[in-house]
Formats: C-alpha cells, sequence, structure tokens
C-alpha cells in the first residue's frame, strides 16, 4: 500500500493507517525524503493516529525519517501516538521517537506553525523574491 | 661467420641515427606536427645511445670477436657484469622517463613513443640483416626482440607513472582552489565544499575553516553541501568532524544543500548532527545565519520594487 502525501502549501502530511511491510517502510521512507527536498517542505506532519502496535522496527522508521526530513531542513512533528502505543514504545526502553510528539493533527500542526514561524527563512518572508 | 650484432651496430650506429630521427621527422610532419621539435630532439638522441649500449649487452655466442671489434658502449668481457648490465638498464630507464615526459608535456600520444621505438627495432634489424646473412632464429634477432620487448614494456610502465603523476599534481590544485572559505557577512562564513571529499582534503578544510572563525570571530558557519556529489561513510565522519571542531570555537553551524539520498545515507549511517541547524537551500542557511546574529535583508525605501 502505497502512503500518500497530502500538500499543505508548504506543509506536508501523512498518514500511516496500517502495519508496513519492510518494503512499504522503505518505500515510504525514500517517497517522504524525496517530497520534502522537492517542495523544499518548511515543516512534516506524521499522523499514526491509527496505528494500534508500533513496534521497534516500525519506531526506527519513523524516527529516521524524522532525522532525514530534518537533515532536508524541514520541522517535524508525530501526530496521535495511542497510550498504549506509548506505554509499549516506552517499555522498549530508551527514546525510540526522537522527534516531537503531539497527541493529535491539530496541534501537530500548531507546533510545526510556531517553530516554523521562528525560523530565518520564514522571518525574512517580506524579502521573499516569489 | 656473421658478423655479432655489437659489430654491426657499432659499424652502423651513426648511420642508424641519423636514420631514424629523419623517419621520426618524416612522420612527425605527415600527421602535422612541428617535425624537429628541438626539445624532443635531445632526449631521442640520449635514448637512441642508451638503446645502443642495451643491445650491446648480448650474451656473447662468438669466440672469435675481438675487443678491438667492440663498439666502445660494450663492455670488452664476452659476458658483462650483472652491475654493469643493471647500471645501463637504469639509464635506459631514466631516458625513457624523460622522453615520455616530453611527449606528454607536448600532449603526444604513447602509441607514438611506442611507434618511434619500434621503428628502431625495424632499423636495426634491417642492418643486421644487410650486414650478414642472419636466419630468424639466430640469437642475435632473438635477443634484439628480447630488448624490444622490455623497453616497450618500460616505455608503457613509465607513461602510466607520468600520467599517475600529472593527476596527483591536478588533484592537488583542484584541492587548493576549492577549499575557500567567504566572508559572507559581519560574523558569518560560508563554507562551500565542491567535489569529492576525502580524508586529505577534509582536514585541509578544516583547518582553513577553524583559522578563519578565528580570525573573523564568527558567529555562525554555513556549510554547503550542494556540490558534494556523494555521501558515503567517509565523507559523513568528516563533515561530523568540521562541524564538532566548528562548534567546540564557539560558532553555530548551518549545514545547506544536503540531498535527499545524501540525507537517507546520514540516517542510515547513525549520524545525527544533534543541535546543527540543516536547510535545503543555501538562500534558507543564510537567512537562519543572519537570524542568528540579529541581522536582516530588507528592500530599500522607494526602491524599484
Amino acid at each position: 500500500m502505497k502512503i500518500p502525501i497530502l500538500r499543505l502549501g508548504r506543509l506536508l502530511l501523512v498518514s500511516i493507517q496500517e502495519d508496513l511491510t519492510d518494503n512499504e517502510a522503505m518505500q515510504f521512507q525514500s517517497d517522504l525524503v524525496n517530497k520534502v527536498a522537492e517542495i523544499e517542505a518548511l515543516g512534516v506532519a506524521v499522523d499514526i493516529t491509527a496505528l494500534d502496535v508500533v513496534d521497534s522496527y516500525m519506531a526506527r522508521v519513523i524516527n529516521d525519517t524524522a532525522s532525514m526530513v530534518r537533515l532536508l531542513g524541514a520541522e517535524v512533528v508525530i501526530c496521535g501516538v495511542q497510550p498504549f502505543v506509548a506505554m509499549t514504545l516506552i517499555e522498549m526502553g530508551r527514546d525510540l521517537i526522537g522527534a516531537d510528539c503531539t497527541f493529535n493533527l491539530d496541534q501537530g500542526l500548531e507546533q510545526l506553525k510556531t517553530r516554523i514561524a521562528s525560523r530565518g527563512d520564514i522571518r525574512f518572508a517580506g524579502d521573499e523574491d516569489e | 661467420m656473421t658478423l655479432s650484432l655489437s659489430q654491426v651496430l657499432s659499424s652502423h650506429q651513426d648511420q642508424l641515427l641519423n636514420h631514424w630521427l629523419h623517419d621520426l621527422s618524416q612522420a612527425a610532419a605527415d600527421s602535422g606536427l612541428n617535425p624537429a621539435h628541438p626539445e624532443l630532439m635531445e632526449p631521442l638522441r640520449a635514448l637512441f645511445w642508451a638503446i645502443i649500449a642495451q643491445l650491446n649487452q648480448e650474451p656473447a655466442q662468438q669466440p672469435n670477436q675481438t675487443p678491438s671489434q667492440a663498439s666502445a658502449h660494450a663492455p670488452d668481457q664476452p659476458a658483462p657484469l650483472a652491475s654493469e648490465r643493471s647500471e645501463q638498464q637504469a639509464a635506459l630507464k631514466t631516458e625513457l622517463q624523460q622522453l615520455i615526459a616530453k611527449q606528454a608535456r607536448l600532449q603526444r600520444n604513447l602509441s607514438d613513443t611506442l611507434g618511434f621505438l619500434l621503428h628502431l627495432k625495424h632499423l636495426v634489424l634491417k642492418a643486421l640483416l644487410a650486414a650478414e646473412a642472419h636466419d630468424p632464429t639466430d640469437r642475435s634477432i632473438l635477443w634484439l626482440d628480447h630488448c624490444f620487448e622490455q623497453i616497450a614494456r618500460q616505455a608503457f610502465d613509465s607513461a602510466l607513472a607520468e600520467r599517475d603523476r600529472y593527476i596527483s599534481e591536478q588533484s592537488l590544485s583542484i584541492m587548493e582552489l576549492s577549499t575557500p572559505v567567504l566572508r559572507l557577512w559581519h560574523q558569518i562564513l560560508l563554507l562551500p565544499l565542491v567535489g569529492v571529499i576525502d580524508t586529505g582534503r577534509a582536514r585541509q578544510v578544516t583547518d582553513h575553516l577553524l583559522e578563519a572563525i578565528a580570525k573573523y570571530e564568527a558567529r555562525v558557519t554555513v556549510i554547503d553541501l550542494t556540490g558534494v556529489p556523494i555521501i558515503d561513510t567517509s565523507v559523513a565522519q568528516h563533515i561530523m568532524k568540521t562541524v564538532d571542531a566548528a562548534r567546540l570555537l564557539g560558532s553555530r553551524v548551518v549545514l545547506t544543500g544536503i540531498s535527499p539520498e545524501g540525507a537517507q545515507t546520514l540516517t542510515k549511517l547513525g549520524i545525527r548532527f544533534g543541535d546543527v541547524i540543516s536547510r535545503a537551500s543555501l538562500r534558507a542557511g543564510i537567512a537562519e545565519a543572519l537570524l542568528i546574529t540579529g541581522k536582516r535583508i530588507s528592500a530599500m525605501d522607494g526602491g524599484a520594487r
């Protein structure tokens, strides 16, 4: 299953609805990374509300993707981590998910906007030549 | 009785040399090159004598050879000493190297040079056959063949070595050209990295950068990686070290222009840049640097816009 990547201006929104196979996870990762580079995205919200189970592999995929996206100059937020998922992730140890998390998408977008607003490239938006 | 190779050579050497040089000039003129390039003539002459000396080392097969008949370049003993032999081989090698270097500077091909050498073989062979009836299995001819095979090999090796030297010289000059640290604005430095980053270059880049940071008291350094084609483990390690070093001097680092593939590689290698800011484009990176130093770019009042 290909995960759709939705574009909201210079934000990207992805919602992971079900468990991904290894190949799907890799596909998702490179799709998202390429999209971020293509539109020079400022922020990415990854919604995992629909996931009841996040195993260590999936956690790593999410975490790696977040790191890659940050290297490409976009802010990342993970939205909708379920209480049970949070429990298991903590049980599995350390910070499996290093990115910032919010309870739902609404808060996620809010946080992205706040963080983007404090960035240099946006503070100078008035000087944009496009 | 047949004459030995060295006997034939000693009586014909001047004629051979003139014939050879004449033919070479002719061949060069045919291909539109300066026929008697003065720079080439001297090494060719020197090479000729070295080759003659080498050919004179032919193991003796005829007891009737007398010292007077041997050429001035040939030792008098029937079996030359090993040390003399290797000395002459070394001399030949040096001459070859010089010729090849000259040729390379004049942008001529290796095949031309090999053509020269094999033409000389042809001439010597002709002289040998004309002087006395030799049959093709004659030891002299085999020896001749053997010598020129060795010479051709050495020529090939020399040409390769020459090219290697040339390449390493060039990469050195590219290295020096391609590691500038630019002063973008007050307290802002820009380090645009272009090309392959190896250990030597990474160290040089880091050195330059640290010096510049200290000199200009830079608060922000923008490192642009747009021109780095491949980010692999070692490149990532080097960039990491550069970044860490800059941070130790108290300069914030903004990375820009990492490609999607580069980002994936860095992450999969487990490299975390921590609180280093990364931006998609140099432009966004510069904006970030200006923000950190409290500057901004704005339109002029009443400007054309």
